[in-house]
């Protein structure tokens, strides 16, 4: 009974905390570019002129970008206005493309940074789990040892930077994979047809690769010491009196017990994928949220930008608030107490 | 004095920090003397463009026509300095914070732990992509500061949870009993027990520091009248050089990175392990 009332407290805690957060991001992005000197209003017009058009009633036309926009209005006015639009899922217009809307350049890149990411977090995690408990098991082996040593070094490189070594080792020098893009220039974007998928898969590699890579160490070191610690607990030690097999011990006795904090782990870091894949996206020209990001700093799309920050900072409050409040539940050690 | 330099001693019998140390001190001299040999200003043509390295320019010139090795030497000083002053900011406000709100508690730490709790939760990178986007013409100065604004929270909620342990142990109820004052304890009992670890939070920080810093400049929101490490990958992406076959131009600075990145995180992983022993057996 306490524990379920701590329970009760902890989780409304949990989502106070949360909706404040929330909050405070939505502010803060509809703050800042407010700020901001220049006004984008002047930048569409100037660049529809720049196509030709002439204007004959200038202010009628700014008045209605100035409500397209959502800059009508005092702050306090406009900043409603935005809640109301945003739940509606509106993120106003893109400046450089515009009239497409904001919404639409983002459903567009999403897919594609949720694939990459989703499949390379997957291979890396599994991977680096495997490999990390033989590790872990064999602590005091030299392969153990040097494994440990390459993985915290792979743990600080960033993973950018690998992609611009194997971009020039593969597709440069021995000219396996493309440079870039996420699939042929000759086909359609069609989730569903083969030939999009197979090219798909094949530009995909690197950009995979390169963060695998780089992910695998934190995987690989964090089960490792999760099994280490575990080898010496009481009922390994038992298991082994009984004469068990140690492929069965490691497998029944030490993974399942290391299994729910890495899978935990596995959770958290979902939370990231759409921040993770920035730098690698724009590398690769990897038609992503990132390759968008950074397409619309260097044309200063205001918009564009204001709607990759308010996605990503949405997911991770998500996904952090789930996880908070599930946690407990899944391992029993936690209390709800406060830290 | 004597104390300092048995705890020296101690540090430098650590083999992880001693060899992160000798790469940094490489760093720092080669950065520092070579910038002193080699006068050629990062951001000026000097020569002709996409020059492969001679004795002229060590590491070759970039497609404007710059010294490369010029580059990086200058890029190593703005890092450092970005690290240090961003560093300084998040270990010492942090702290503070930490200390006052585990310390006195009740109203004070309930304030702050919502502050703390909001500024983990906020994503570092859209934030700082939001405001630099908004600024418009960042110096470098500004950088550290961004940075600075988004670092101090976990070391603010790590020293809170020390000091509310360290507050419940005899010597704290021993010096309460002869009649120091709240401010005293705090100073003369409970500080001095977490300089250690904020030594090693310190470099971590550090490290912490340069790899979000060259993030955020290779996004191209770096400052435009500087050169740093991450604004050379910049124009290496930009100036697609790796297609070029400028190696000299994308190796060197990624090379230099990671020598960087390797040195400060061995010099923070050998203090962790003395600050806390736990840690020592585990490999």
């Amino acid at each position: 009974m306490v524990r379920l009332k701590k329970a009760h407290k902890y989780f409304i805690r949990r989502t106070i905390l949360f909706v404040i957060i929330m909050l405070i991001a939505l502010f803060i992005n509809f703050t800042i570019p407010r700020f901001a000197p220049g006004n984008p209003i002047g930048t569409v017009i100037a660049m529809i002129e720049r196509q030709g058009s002439r204007f004959e009633n200038i202010q009628e036309v700014i008045d209605t970008y100035e409500t397209m926009f959502g800059l009508k209005g005092s702050i306090p006015e406009q900043f409603v206005r935005y809640l109301s639009e945003i739940s509606k899922g509106n993120l106003g217009y893109s400046i450089r493309y515009f009239p497409v809307r904001v919404s639409t350049l983002l459903g567009r890149a999403l897919p594609f940074s949720i694939f990459l990411l989703g499949v390379s977090t997957a291979i890396s995690w599994a991977l680096g789990t495997v490999i990390g408990l033989f590790a872990g098991w064999k602590s005091e082996s030299r392969l153990s040892k040097t494994f440990s040593y390459v993985a915290l070094i792979l743990n600080v490189v960033p993973y950018y930077m690998l992609a611009l070594v194997l971009i020039f080792l593969l597709a440069y020098v021995m000219a396996i994979f493309p440079f870039g893009g996420a699939y042929a220039g000759t086909l359609k974007m069609d989730w569903t047809s083969i030939e999009f998928i197979k090219s798909l898969l094949y530009h995909s590699f690197l950009p995979s690769l390169s963060i695998v890579i780089t992910s695998l160490g934190w995987w690989f070191l964090s089960i490792r010491s999760l099994i280490v610690d575990l080898k010496g607990e009481d009922f390994i030690l038992l298991a082994e009196a009984k004469g068990l097999k140690e492929s069965r011990i490691m497998w029944k006795h030490a993974f399942r017990n290391a299994l729910l904090p890495q899978l935990t782990m596995l959770a958290l870091s979902l939370g990231g994928v759409v921040n993770g894949s920035l730098l690698t996206e724009m590398i690769f020209s990897y038609p992503g949220l990132g390759l968008l990001l950074f397409e619309s700093i260097a044309t200063a799309d205001y918009t564009v930008i204001q709607g990759i920050t308010l996605i990503i900072t949405l997911s991770v409050g998500f996904a952090t608030f789930i996880i908070d409040a599930l946690y407990p539940l899944v391992d029993p050690r936690i209390t709800y107490e406060e830290r | 004095m004597v104390h300092a330099g048995r705890g020296i001693r101690e540090i430098f019998r650590s083999r992880e920090f001693t060899a992160g140390f000798i790469i940094f001190v490489f760093l720092v001299m080669f950065s520092v003397i070579g910038s002193a040999l080699i006068g050629y200003p990062p951001m000026a043509t000097v020569g002709p463009p996409n020059l492969s390295p001679n004795n002229k320019y060590l590491f070759g010139t970039d497609s404007f026509g710059r010294d490369v090795f010029s580059q990086i030497l200058h890029g190593i000083q703005l890092s450092l300095m970005v690290a240090i002053l961003v560093s300084a900011i998040d270990t010492f406000f942090g702290s503070s914070v930490g200390f006052v709100a585990g310390y006195y508690g009740g109203l004070v730490d309930t304030a702050l732990s919502v502050i703390v709790d909001v500024m983990l939760v906020i994503p570092l990178l859209p934030a700082i992509v939001l405001i630099t986007v908004s600024v418009r013409k960042v110096e470098l100065f500004l950088m550290a500061m961004i940075l600075g604004l988004f670092g101090w929270a976990a070391p603010a909620r790590q020293v809170r949870s020390q000091t509310l342990s360290l507050k419940e142990r005899e010597f704290i109820s021993m010096a309460k009993l002869s009649g120091a004052t709240r401010s005293e304890i705090l100073f003369i009992e409970i500080v001095p027990h977490m300089l250690q670890w904020m030594s090693a939070h310190y470099l971590y920080d550090m490290l912490w520091a340069v790899l979000t810093e060259a993030s955020v400049e290779v996004l191209g929101l770096g400052p435009q009248t500087t050169m740093t490490l991450g604004m050379m990958l910049y124009w290496v992406i930009r100036k697609a050089a790796i297609f070029r076959n400028l190696w000299w131009w994308w190796t060197t600075p990624i090379i230099t990175m990671i020598c960087l990145f390797v040195s400060l995180y061995l010099m923070h992983r050998g203090l962790d392990r003395i600050v806390n022993p736990r840690l020592r057996g585990r490999r």
